[in-house]
Order: C-alpha cells, then sequence, then structure tokens
C-alpha cells in the first residue's frame, strides 16, 4: 500500500492539552481531524510531520447548538453527514446543509469535518499526485519544486480552495474561534483567507479552530449551493456556488450575497452582485433581468485555471449556468443545483 | 475426442433442465460475502517479505548505470534486483516477445519498471527503492500516433527486425469495396476516434512467491490467466516448468487487465529464489494504471456504400491504433479491429487496414470486447447516418442487413446460432421506440445499436494441438464430486457454471460439486479468462467429462437393478428406476456401486475448437466456434445549457444461447452495459504533456458511481447454441460492445448533433451545439 | 509501534503496529481481518468500508489511535453477529447478495454490504434514489449496481413482507428469481442428509 512517513499521534483530551502539545512540537506538528485531507496528502509525501495531534477526544470541539441570540455554534468536528442532515441548520442554513452535502461520499461525509473542510489544503492537479508522479516532473513550486505548472513562468502558487463548504460559510457571514498560543481570538471568516496557494490562510498550521459561528438568518432568508463535477458522488467541485437572498416582508431581496469555490486559492465572493439583486423580486421579471446580469458578473469575474482536473474553458463556460441555476434555486427554495 | 462431437444442447436426463436454467447460489458467493474468501493480498506466508519497485521518471530514456549500493546497506533490505538478472524477454504472444521484467537497458514509457526490492516490511522496501540511484540518458518521446507512424527514429523497440514504430499492420481486403462507390446511392465517409480507456478492477495487482525447500517455486499471483503466467515464469526464470507452480487465488476483478503475465510476478518469483523467503508485491492503484493493458486508442476512417434500399454494399476502413509502449496483445487486437465487424449485418464487400504503433505511453492491450469496440463504435453510428440520410428506420435498416444464422461472412468466420434478430425485436419492443423515437423533445432521444463478439476462438496463441481446455473429476464415497478445471474465475462465475454443468450432467446438486481451479499444480489446462471462451470451452470440457462419468454410473446402477441403464435416471442426488419408480438410492450409494464395478472414479474431458477460419494469413484470428449477439437501445438526456449526457435507461438484450444461470447471465450483461457507458460519458486515460498519465487515482479516472450508473434493462435471447454446452455461448463481453454507439445514436435523436470522438464529455456536446445551430440557421 | 487497544467485532483486542499504519493495514496485516479489501489506499473507492460505531468509515483514512473505545465492525462481523442475535445462517443482506447475483468478483462487496447494514438500519424500507445515494462512496467495477440494488430491495421487501420485486428478465421468463431455490438451501452446516 502507500506508505506514510512514520508519525506518533498524540490524543489531548482539552483545548489547552492540545495547544500545549502542539507548542510543544515547535512546528513539527498537524492537527488531524477526520483525516480525510491530511491522511491522502500524508501518502503522497505532501507533508511530514512528525506528530498529529488528533482531535478526536476534544470535547469542546464538538456539538452543534443555536444560542439564545440564534447564533448557530459548529463545534469543529462536528461530521459533514451532521451539518447535512441538521433539521434546523437545513431550515435556516440551507446553503450549508446542501454544501456539505455534496461532499464527495458518504463515508468520507461520517469522517470529514467542518473544521477540517474550512482547513483543506489547496488543490491543483499538478500537486495531489504521489511522491513518485510529482518527482517525474521535476515537482512544483507548492511542494518541493520552484515551477508552476499550469502557469508557465508564473510567479505565484494557483492551487485551488475546492473546500464546499467555504462559499456556503462565506455568504452566511460566518465567524470562526481560533485557538493559538496567545489565548482565544474570534474573527470573520471572510478574513481568513490569503492569495497564495501553498497555504491560503493567515493563520498558522498550528492554530485551531476551535468553532464556527452563524449569526441567525432572516426569516426570509433563502440559501442555495450549486455544485459542478463529472460524477454524482466523490468527486471534488469543479466549480461551486452559494448563493444568499434575503428578502423583506414585501418579498423583494434586501440582501444578497453570491461566493464561489474552486477557482484559484482563496473562495472567491462576488463582488457588485447585491447592487443588481437588491430590490427585485423573485418571481417577476426584474428578478430575471437581475440574475441575467449577475451570472454575466459571475463569468467576469471567475476565470477558471487549468488548476484543477476537468477542463478549464468549460468550467469557465458553466459559471454563468451554474450561477443562474442556484440563484433560481434559492429563490425557490430548492437546491442543492447539481447535476443529478 | 473433442467435447463438440457428442453431446448436443438438450438436457442430459429427459427433456427438462434441472440446474440449467435455474437460479441457483455461486458455489464461492457466501465466502466472498463474509470476508472469508482469500484473494492474493490476504495471503500471508511465515517469514514473508515485502516488495516495492522503482519505475521510470522519464517517458524514454536509456539507461546509462543503476546504483543499488544504498540500498542494499540499508537495514532490513533483503535484496535488491535490477533488469539484467532477468534478461529474457517475453510477451504474452509468442512472436512479439519485447518485455523484460525490469527495464534491460531503456525505459519506453513513465512508470516502466527498473528495479525492486524486497525487504522486512513495505515502509523498508520503500525507503530502499528511493536509495537507488539510476542515470538516465535521456530520448525523443513519441506520445502522438501519428508522429509515431511517420517517426522511425528513435525506434522505442530497437532489436526488432523492422526499424521503425509500427507494431503491426493488417491490410485484408474482401471482394471489392471501391468499385461500390460509383452505384451506391448513398455513401457516408467519415472520421472517427476513441481515447484510450482502462479496465479498473477494484483489486489491484498482487503476487505472493515462495521456493519450497523441495525447490519448488509457487507463485500466488492475481492473474487471469494461469498457463500463460507458467509458461513464462518457466521461460524467465530459467526454471524446469514441472517445478513451477502458478496459483490464481480469488480474483478481484480484471476484465483482461490481467490477462499479460506481468512484470511483478517475475519479480517476487526472483526474489524469493534469492532471499530464500516468501515474498509479496502488492501494485499501488496508480501502478496499476502504469501497467494498464487497456482499451487502444484508435482513429478510425470509415466509408460505407449502401442502395437505396439501405442495403450494404460496402464498408472501407482505415484504422490507426496506439498501442502504447509494448507489444501486449498487439498482433491480435490489429487483426480483430477488423475481423470482427463483419456481423451481425452482410458485408458483401469489406476491406480494412489496421496499423498500430508504439508510443512512449504505457502499454495497451485488451480490455473487455477487445480490439473490436472501437471499430464497432464507428461503424454503427455510421450506419445510423445511413439510416438517416436515407429516411429509414435505425432499427429496420439493422434488419435488413442482417446476416443469417449458419452462415458465413465475407471474411470467412462461420456463424453458427444467431438471435440477432430477436434482440432488436426484444429492445424495440421493451423501449418503446415506435412510439417514442424520432417523437421526442429535444433534448431527449432513443438510439440503437447492435453488434456481435466471438465465444472463444481457434486461435490458442501458442501453436499446438492439445485441447484448449480440460477437466477431471473425482468423485468420493462421501458423495462429493470434485471438479478440477485450469479455468480462471475472474469474477464471471465460471467455477459456478463449472459446478452446475457438472451437478446436471451427474444429476446431483450443485452444492456436492467442488470446484478446484486455476492451480497448475492440481489442474488440467486451460488457457485462460479471455475472449470470453471459458464458458464454451471450459462448459463443453466439463460436460464431457461428466458423461463419461455418468455412463460408468448409470451402467453400475442398472446391473445392481438388473435393469437397462436407459432406466436410471438421477434428479437431485436421487437415483430412480423409471419402470419402478418407488426403487431409489441415493447418489453416494451409486457413487459406491460404480467404484466396485470400476475401481476408482475418475473421469477426464477436454475442448478444442474445430478447424475455423477463412484460408488466408491471419484468417483464424478472430475465427470463434460461436458468435453472440447484442442489441441495444439507449435513452439519454442531454442538456444542452451544460452539455451533459444522462444516459437514463438503457435495454439490451444479448443472444447467450442458453442462459446457464440466468442471474449471472444477467449480471454480464448489465455490468457489460455499465462499463460501456462509462466509456462514453465519463473515462479517459490521457497523457499529459510530459507522457505522465494525467491522474492515475480512482479520484481522477472516474468510473461510475452508483449514482451515475443507468437503469439497465437486461433482455436474454437463448439462440441455443448446437456447439456450445447445452446450447451457451458468451455474455460477458459481447454486451458492452453496443452500448456505446447506442448512447451516441440517443443523443444524435435527442439534440441532431453526430459525436464521433469519445468520451462525450459536455464541452464537446457544446461545441457540437454551436457549431450546428449556424447551420440550421442557414437552413431556415 | 504502539499498542492499541481495539473493539474489533466485539472482542477487545491489544495490537501492536507502528503509529503511522492505517487502520486497514492494523485489520488486515495485524489482526489477520483480510475481509476488508483494499482498492485505492486513499479514499476513493470505499471497499475498506468498516463500520465505526455503526457508522460507514473509510479504513483505509482511518488511524488506529483515533479509535480506541469504538466499536469497529469489519465484514467477518456481520455471520457471527447475526447467529448471536438468534440468527440463522449469515445475515439476510449477505444472503441477499449472493441471491440476486451482486457478488461478482468479490472485492466491492465487503464495503457495500457493511455500507448497506449501516443504510437498512435506518432505513428499513428505502427507494432506489436513496440506495443510490447510500451506496455512492462504494465503487463496483464488475455488476453495474443492477443486483446490488436489487439485493438491497429484496431484503427491505422480505423485512416488510411484501412480494420481492423482480428484473423484466425475470419476470419474462417467469421464474422466480430471487426467492427460488436457492433460499430451500440456506447456508448451515449440514447433517446426514442425502449426498
Ligand atoms: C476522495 C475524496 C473526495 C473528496 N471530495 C471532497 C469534496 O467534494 N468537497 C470537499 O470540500 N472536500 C472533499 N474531500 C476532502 C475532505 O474529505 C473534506 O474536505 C473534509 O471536510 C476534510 O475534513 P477532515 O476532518 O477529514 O480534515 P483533516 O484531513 O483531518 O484535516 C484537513 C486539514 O485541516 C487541518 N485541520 C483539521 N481540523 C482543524 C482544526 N480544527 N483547526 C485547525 N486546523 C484543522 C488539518 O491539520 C489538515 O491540514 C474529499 C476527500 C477525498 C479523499
Ligand atoms: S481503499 Fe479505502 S477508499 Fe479505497
Ligand atoms: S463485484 Fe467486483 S467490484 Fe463489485
Amino acid at each position: 500500500m502507500l506508505r506514510m512517513p512514520p508519525f506518533t499521534v498524540l490524543n489531548p483530551s482539552t483545548v489547552d492539552e492540545a495547544m500545549e502539545q502542539m507548542l510543544a512540537a515547535a512546528g513539527e506538528a498537524r492537527w488531524l481531524a477526520g483525516g480525510t485531507d491530511i491522511n491522502p496528502n500524508l501518502k503522497h509525501r505532501l507533508l511530514e510531520p512528525q506528530a498529529l495531534i488528533a482531535l478526536e477526544g476534544v470535547g469542546e470541539l464538538r456539538g452543534v447548538s443555536v444560542n439564545e441570540k440564534g447564533w448557530l455554534r459548529l463545534g469543529a468536528m462536528t461530521t459533514l453527514t451532521e451539518v447535512a442532515e441538521h433539521a434546523q441548520i437545513q431550515a435556516q442554513w440551507p446553503a450549508l446543509a446542501q454544501a456539505a452535502s455534496l461532499v464527495s461520499g458518504p463515508q468520507l461525509r461520517n469522517m470529514g469535518t467542518i473544521g477540517g473542510n474550512v482547513m483543506l489544503d489547496t488543490r491543483c492537479q499538478w500537486y495531489n499526485q504521489t511522491h513518485f508522479w510529482r518527482k517525474s516532473l521535476g515537482y512544483c513550486m507548492k511542494k518541493d519544486g520552484t515551477e508552476c505548472h499550469v502557469i508557465k513562468g508564473g510567479s505565484k502558487c494557483v492551487a485551488a480552495a475546492s473546500n464546499d463548504t467555504a462559499p456556503a460559510l462565506m455568504t452566511l457571514d460566518a465567524e470562526i474561534e481560533i485557538a493559538s498560543g496567545d489565548g482565544r481570538a474570534r474573527m470573520p471568516l471572510a478574513e481568513l483567507w490569503q492569495a497564495d496557494g501553498i497555504w491560503n490562510r493567515k493563520l498558522s498550521p498550528q492554530e485551531l479552530l476551535v468553532a464556527i459561528h452563524l449569526p441567525p438568518t432572516a426569516a426570509k432568508h433563502h440559501g442555495a449551493y450549486g455544485k459542478l463535477r463529472d460524477r454524482g458522488s466523490i468527486d471534488f467541485p469543479l466549480f461551486g456556488i452559494a448563493v444568499r437572498l434575503d428578502l423583506d416582508d414585501a418579498g423583494k431581496i434586501a440582501h444578497a450575497a453570491l461566493c464561489a469555490v474552486a477557482l484559484q486559492a482563496r473562495p472567491w465572493p462576488l463582488k457588485k452582485v447585491a447592487d443588481a439583486l437588491c430590490g427585485t423580486t423573485p418571481g417577476e421579471q426584474d428578478f430575471l433581468d437581475a440574475v441575467e446580469q449577475v451570472a454575466a458578473l459571475a463569468a467576469k469575474q471567475c476565470r477558471p485555471m487549468p488548476n484543477i482536473p476537468g477542463d478549464h474553458e468549460y468550467r469557465h463556460a458553466m459559471v454563468p449556468v451554474y450561477t443562474k441555476r442556484t440563484l433560481f434555486a434559492a429563490a425557490a427554495k430548492a437546491g442543492p443545483v447539481h447535476h443529478l | 475426442m473433442a467435447a463438440r462431437d457428442q453431446h448436443g444442447p438438450g438436457a442430459p436426463w429427459g427433456k427438462d433442465f434441472h440446474v440449467v436454467g435455474h437460479a441457483q447460489r455461486k458455489v464461492d458467493a457466501m465466502a466472498k460475502a463474509t470476508g472469508e474468501a482469500v484473494y492474493t493480498d490476504d495471503i500471508q506466508l511465515p517469514g514473508m517479505l515485502h516488495a516495492k519497485m522503482l519505475r521510470s521518471p522519464h517517458a524514454h530514456a536509456r539507461i546509462v548505470s543503476i546504483d543499488t549500493s544504498k540500498a542494499e546497506a540499508l537495514p532490513g533490505v533483503h535484496a535488491v534486483l535490477v533488469g539484467s538478472e532477468l534478461p529474457i524477454k517475453y510477451g504474452v504472444i509468442p512472436w512479439t516477445p519485447d518485455e523484460t521484467a525490469l527495464a534491460v537497458d531503456k525505459v519506453r514509457f513513465i512508470g516502466d519498471e527498473v528495479a525492486a526490492v524486497a525487504a522486512v516490511d513495505e515502509d523498508t522496501a520503500q525507503a530502499a527503492v528511493e536509495l537507488i540511484e539510476v542515470e538516465y540518458e535521456i530520448l525523443d518521446a513519441i506520445l502522438d500516433p501519428e508522429q509515431a507512424l511517420v517517426t522511425p527514429e528513435p525506434a522505442i523497440h530497437e532489436d526488432r527486425k523492422r526499424r521503425d514504430n509500427i507494431s503491426k499492420h493488417v491490410d485484408l481486403s474482401f471482394g471489392d469495396v471501391d468499385a461500390q462507390v460509383a452505384e451506391a446511392a448513398v455513401v457516408i465517409e467519415e472520421d472517427y476516434e476513441f481515447s484510450s480507456n482502462t479496465h479498473t478492477a477494484i483489486e489491484p495487482h498482487c503476487a505472493v512467491a515462495q521456493l519450497g525447500a523441495d525447490g519448488r517455486l509457487t507463485l500466488w499471483s492475481a492473474t487471469q490467466i494461469t498457463h500463460y503466467v507458467h509458461r513464462a515464469i518457466a521461460r524467465v526464470l530459467e526454471l524446469h516448468p514441472a517445478r513451477v507452480r502458478v496459483v490464481q487465488p480469488c480474483l478481484g476483478g480484471a476484465f483482461g487487465g490481467k490477462s499479460d503475465p506481468f512484470s511483478l510476478e517475475f519479480v517476487v518469483s526472483k526474489l524469493a529464489m534469492k532471499t530464500g523467503r516468501p515474498v509479496k508485491m502488492l501494485w499501488t492503484r496508480e501502478e496499476v494504471f502504469y501497467a494498464h493493458r487497456g482499451r487502444h486508442a484508435m482513429k478510425m476512417h470509415y466509408r460505407t456504400t449502401a442502395t437505396a434500399n439501405g442495403m450494404i454494399t460496402g464498408v472501407d476502413a482505415k484504422l490507426l491504433i496506439d498501442g502504447g509502449s509494448y507489444s501486449s496483445f498487439g498482433l491480435v487486437t490489429t487483426y480483430y479491429s477488423g475481423q470482427l465487424l463483419t456481423g451481425p449485418y452482410d458485408f458483401p464487400n469489406y476491406r480494412f487496414d489496421s496499423t498500430r504503433v508504439f508510443t512512449n505511453k504505457p502499454p495497451c492491450g485488451p480490455k473487455r470486447g477487445h480490439g473490436s469496440v472501437q471499430p464497432r463504435f464507428a461503424f454503427e453510428v455510421q450506419l445510423d447516418e445511413v439510416a438517416h440520410r436515407l429516411g429509414i428506420d435505425p432499427i429496420e435498416i439493422r434488419r435488413r442487413n442482417f446476416l443469417g444464422d449458419h452462415t458465413t461472412t465475407v471474411n470467412g468466420q462461420r456463424i453458427t446460432s444467431n438471435g440477432f434478430l430477436e434482440c432488436l425485436d426484444a429492445v424495440e419492443k421493451a423501449s418503446g421506440w415506435k412510439e417514442r423515437h424520432g417523437k421526442m423533445p429535444f433534448g431527449r432521444g432513443l438510439g440503437v445499436a447492435g453488434s456481435m463478439y466471438i465465444s472463444g476462438t481457434n486461435y490458442p496463441i501458442y501453436p499446438n494441438k492439445m485441447p484448449q481446455a480440460g477437466i477431471q473429476i473425482k468423485v468420493d464415497r462421501s458423495g462429493l464430486v470434485t471438479v478440477f478445471t485450469g479455468g480462471n474465475d475472474i469474477g464471471q462465475g465460471s467455477n459456478s457454471m463449472v459446478a452446475y454443468l457438472v451437478a446436471e450432467e451427474l444429476g446431483i446438486r450443485p452444492r456436492d460439486v467442488r470446484v478446484v481451479a486455476a492451480d497448475t499444480d492440481l489442474c488440467p489446462v486451460d488457457l485462460g479468462a479471455y475472449s470470453s471462451r471459458v464458458t464454451f470451452m471450459v462448459g463443453n470440457a466439463a460436460i464431457d467429462a461428466a458423461r463419461k462419468l455418468r455412463k460408468q454410473i448409470t451402467e453400475s446402477v442398472a446391473s445392481h437393478w438388473a435393469t437397462a441403464p436407459s432406466e436410471v435416471r438421477m434428479i437431485n442426488g436421487v437415483v430412480i428406476d423409471l419402470q419402478d419408480p418407488d426403487r431409489t438410492m441415493s447418489q453416494r450409494e451409486a457413487f459406491h456401486l460404480a467404484e466396485e464395478a470400476h475401481d476408482t472414479l475418475g473421469s477426464t474431458g477436454s475442448y478444442n475448437t474445430p478447424t475455423l477460419g477463412g484460408d488466408y494469413r491471419g484468417g483464424s484470428i478472430g475465427a470463434s466456434p460461436a458468435y453472440s449477439f447484442t442489441a441495444h437501445i439507449a435513452e439519454v438526456e442531454v442538456d444542452p445549457e451544460t452539455g451533459r449526457i444522462t444516459v437514463d435507461k438503457v435495454w439490451v438484450a444479448h443472444d447467450c444461447g442458453r442462459a446457464l444461470n440466468p442471474t449471472i447471465v444477467a449480471g454480464q450483461i448489465e455490468g457489460s452495459t455499465y462499463m460501456g457507458a462509462g466509456e462514453v460519458v465519463l473515462e479517459e486515460h490521457t497523457m499529459n504533456r510530459f507522457g505522465l498519465h494525467q491522474g492515475p487515482s480512482l479520484l481522477d479516472y472516474r468510473i461510475p458511481t452508483s449514482l451515475d450508473t443507468p437503469d439497465i434493462e437486461a433482455h436474454m435471447v437463448e439462440s441455443i447454441d448446437p456447439e456450445g454446452p447445452y446450447g451457451a455461448k458468451e455474455a460477458g463481453e459481447g454486451p458492452l460492445h453496443s452500448t456505446i454507439p447506442a448512447i451516441a445514436n440517443a443523443v444524435h435523436d435527442a439534440v441532431g448533433i453526430r459525436l464521433r470522438t469519445l468520451p462525450f464529455h459536455p464541452s464537446k456536446v457544446l461545441r457540437a451545439l454551436a457549431e450546428q445551430k449556424p447551420a440550421q440557421e442557414v437552413q431556415a | 509501534m504502539r499498542v492499541f487497544r481495539l473493539q474489533v467485532n466485539g472482542d477487545p483486542l491489544d495490537v501492536a503496529a507502528p503509529e503511522h499504519w492505517s487502520l486497514l493495514e492494523v485489520l488486515r496485516y495485524r489482526l489477520g481481518l483480510t475481509g476488508s479489501k483494499q482498492g485505492c489506499d486513499k479514499g476513493d473507492c470505499g471497499a475498506c468500508t468498516v463500520l465505526i460505531d455503526g457508522t460507514p468509515t473509510l479504513a483505509c483514512l482511518a488511524l488506529p489511535a483515533t479509535l480506541e473505545g469504538k466499536d469497529i465492525t469489519t465484514i467477518e462481523g456481520l455471520r457471527p453477529l447475526h447467529q448471536k442475535a438468534g440468527g440463522q445462517g449469515v445475515d439476510p443482506v449477505q444472503d441477499a447478495f449472493d441471491r440476486c447475483g451482486a457478488l461478482q468478483c468479490g472485492f466491492c462487496q465487503p464495503g457495500m454490504i457493511l455500507s448497506t447494514k449501516a443504510l437498512l438500519s435506518d432505513n428499513p424500507d428505502p427507494s432506489r434514489r436513496e440506495i443510490q445515494d447510500a451506496l455512492a462512496g462504494n465503487l463496483c467495477r464488475c455488476t453495474g449496481y443492477t443486483q446490488i440494488f436489487q439485493a438491497v430491495e429484496l431484503v427491505a421487501d422480505e423485512v416488510a413482507g411484501r412480494e420481492p420485486r423482480k428484473p423484466a428478465w425475470a419476470q419474462a421468463r417467469e421464474q422466480e428469481i430471487a426467492a427460488a431455490s436457492p433460499k430451500e438451501e440456506p447456508f448451515q452446516p449440514e447433517h446426514g442428509g442425502q449426498a
């Protein structure tokens, strides 16, 4: 079988203990959640830590709850199956439940966690390969090499954020609770990302995501997630888009947000879409016009590159199609948008 | 004498079958369902070492030097092996031995095997592999078959008679195709392209070898051709074949992907000899992609001429076949690419010109429907084009051109039973074709296609006059019957088939038959699981052997009861006197009587094909004792906005002769159809610009999941072949072929585009739709 | 090397293995439970599916160090568990897979059967689409899935006491497929008998 590099596994039971172990390892340890991303990456020798700190036994990282102010708290170790099947999430934060339901296949959703999904390593067809494979090419910039095979002469790694739940969380204004050597902190998820495919987060690998907090959604919140992929299961997104539409009492859109994924290093919030959508009424002509406008904006703002597998021109052609379909699904309180 | 001369397709006892045709359990299903079945990687031997392979990172290079000293010095390493230690060439086809266990002086694709290490565990073996230092001199790599055709240098194989990169060329002509053009009411001439795809059995290749203290080498391998592996091992390791035993444990799928001798089989054997310890090598999924032997990419040019009534007058084909880096079955592939197209329709004139070239890519070989799936796609799409041009219903044009049964094809293949018309009827009716074809809204369509395939071939790979399949039967005093067969059960159920046939013939229940298979020390030779030959050949041999035994048993019982042998009947393990039905005995008592009368009971049976094939060079390649026939109708939905093709439903009717176990036959039909559907919409085995496999994993090479598989409705047409075992023919490969063109033709019905390049990625659909639009506007 | 205290098929087991080995390697090569198969070793195929506290999980991506205290069920555990619960022969899912022809090469089947077990324990009467969804992480290359779906439906039909659904070809043959003769031969040790 594939060989993992040798490591030890630590099993802390509290966040404090976990942090102590992480600091003691002096940069040589990584967090292990469901292991569905890090283990294949270890088997590909994309990293060789001396220790994995298993979050499995840390109670504080578990659980889904809604506080008295209506905020949703997702412990980082909540599995994607739990997120996808949670009735209240389906009702109040539907784009998130839908996105989680389309990650990979059933076993991986049982294992994979929401924390691991947010912290997912970026992906690229020149990177997510075995050591032998990468070595045959003289490696790439993201790991062990200097060249980028996606963009000849490129100076920046363009591996793609490929986490399905990230765009949904972005449109829902998620905040993340972080533990580090300096204690706890909370920040908007939108501020987490940086445009570097080698490491697309502003947090170091030693910082711990404890929980994700989502503000309550409006009474007339509509959300949906659309995912382009080849098969009905298992595959990562070739393009993903989350839509949020909040309606006022009159049924007009009062707030709108769209965020895409599987393009480049960061999840990609679409600009100027609220301007187009706000004030229109789903079901009416003005909304239809706005949808066309947003689809055109999306096609302009989302430029798939040949980083992940699949024909990138085709992925680009699908940007407006999936954007539209997901907008319509959200308006109709339907979704997810998936080819099945 | 061969079985075909002795028994017909009828039931052995009276007019009804008691086992065959009825629902039966498989002999090995419960072992598989409970985890008890032992596959190759499940074997653990005391003191066993683990081996890993070093592979070439270059597509084409000369090996200047190999330094293994650091690897050998690593604690836990027992042996390092390089190519010069196993220099003898092999290849499954004896005329084209161009492989060595490990590269001797050259590497020919990225992933080619270079060296191997045996160590105490896989971790150590892998670490040692990474310590081997190889110096390469890089050569120009040829990745494009068109380039290979016109580029003799550098020759990928240098020590052949011809100094070029042509692996095989076949040019055969029957009648005069060119003369038809002038008189034809319609001439359709188009290019078609089939890209490569691969078997993707879920079990990766694995082999374990042990050199016994008695000096005998045993090799357990995930192979579908034990006999050829046996021969190859003896030759390459320079061992007397009587000291080599090859065993195929339970096999986790093959589809043609395990029908060559593979590097790891020689390597573990040699390492076991070098170390005196058992050695196992398990390939990773990535390595399986490099081993490949999958479907050849083909560029195909077809020209069909027809009369105004839609009668085909000539078919002219020119094919360029991308063989990858080694010959494998390439000689046969090249013939099959033309020889197997001459049914189920009558071609009065036919020509094909096929050229297989070498390229610096993983070697292609036989994948389910070897060599004939690609031309079948091209031709069945072209036939649809002919039908459209002439305004003839696509099913009707296929009926009109029907070849018939008990006839001969234009290239001299003898056809026996032929249920193709019934296949067409069955799918036409089940699909509601008449009411729906051509009448559904834009985006939804139905398409039809037909095909034929061989049930084994009379070409035995290495020339010999011995039987192609043999069976031995042993009878125990307990009442158990043990059958020994060299046949390889690769999941298709051939061991169960043997049990059913022996049980039917002896009038006992299948559970009283034990099958011992695919062990060269214990079992008589069968050539292996390829060319859809096992049911036909091993089945006939099994009936042959069991019938001899039956004679001994019934005679013994008859003499005991003082009646005629014809009055003795065995059904489900009970022996009855037909004159006095109250007089019965158990099979066990009958066996005892027979053993008293005849001494220790045992029997052998065999099968060999009759002399078949056209009287010309290559005329026996593709000549089969019987052909299966298939018709498919596919219903697709095409999303004009995304270009995605969804295959909603496939109706498939297959003429399998007698369905020995209908459940198993249905499984073969469905599995074939599913695999074909995957080849249309998803699967593509491609190399990137470096010659490196684009995505050698089950994530990036996308085989259909449970959500992607079409709804498949299988129908069986039982034409009852006069020479098949109880009238059976093949079911394992034929039903793949016409899946692909049926889907292509359905896409045309749905949205009016002709796709001629596989796979049908949505981007191609969108492009074709965009091109079609202006054309329509012009028409309007 | 670390000693893991694992609970496998009801047995508490102390097993020493390198820490970087996956659960799959420990099951197969340390405990001899080779029923769990390996088709990719990185999460792409589902052949290694086991149940962890009843939930389908990929053993090739699970590390034993995170599984202490959890209940691991492999394919080898199914028949004993069924018999412990008073059942006869093999688990009805295993039986149905054979009767419907769902076991060809069998390599995907331990995983497939365990995913089916988990599905049916949550949802004893799933729709075709629910079956497809539940098995969408288990690749099968032999069957085209059709007979697998039929096997799951057969179990559901029998639990519900319904007439089993039959594929078109079986209806056409007017012959019982699933409920036919094999049912009369349960997989039990036989004493005496006819042979
Ligand atoms: C075949 C296959 C298909 C897949 N398909 C998809 C898909 O379609 N969509 C998709 O989004 N993903 C997909 N994935 C990836 C993965 O399964 C999911 O993203 C999953 O959510 C990852 O979570 P995990 O708990 O397993 O992460 P892990 O692998 O445990 O961790 C992932 C990374 O996050 C870090 N990490 C984990 N938890 C924390 C934390 N609490 N704080 C800080 N850092 C942390 C780890 O150190 C590691 O670097 C697929 C994976 C496979 C193998
Ligand atoms: S072996 Fe675990 S998913 Fe393939
Ligand atoms: S039965 Fe062979 S892979 Fe499923």
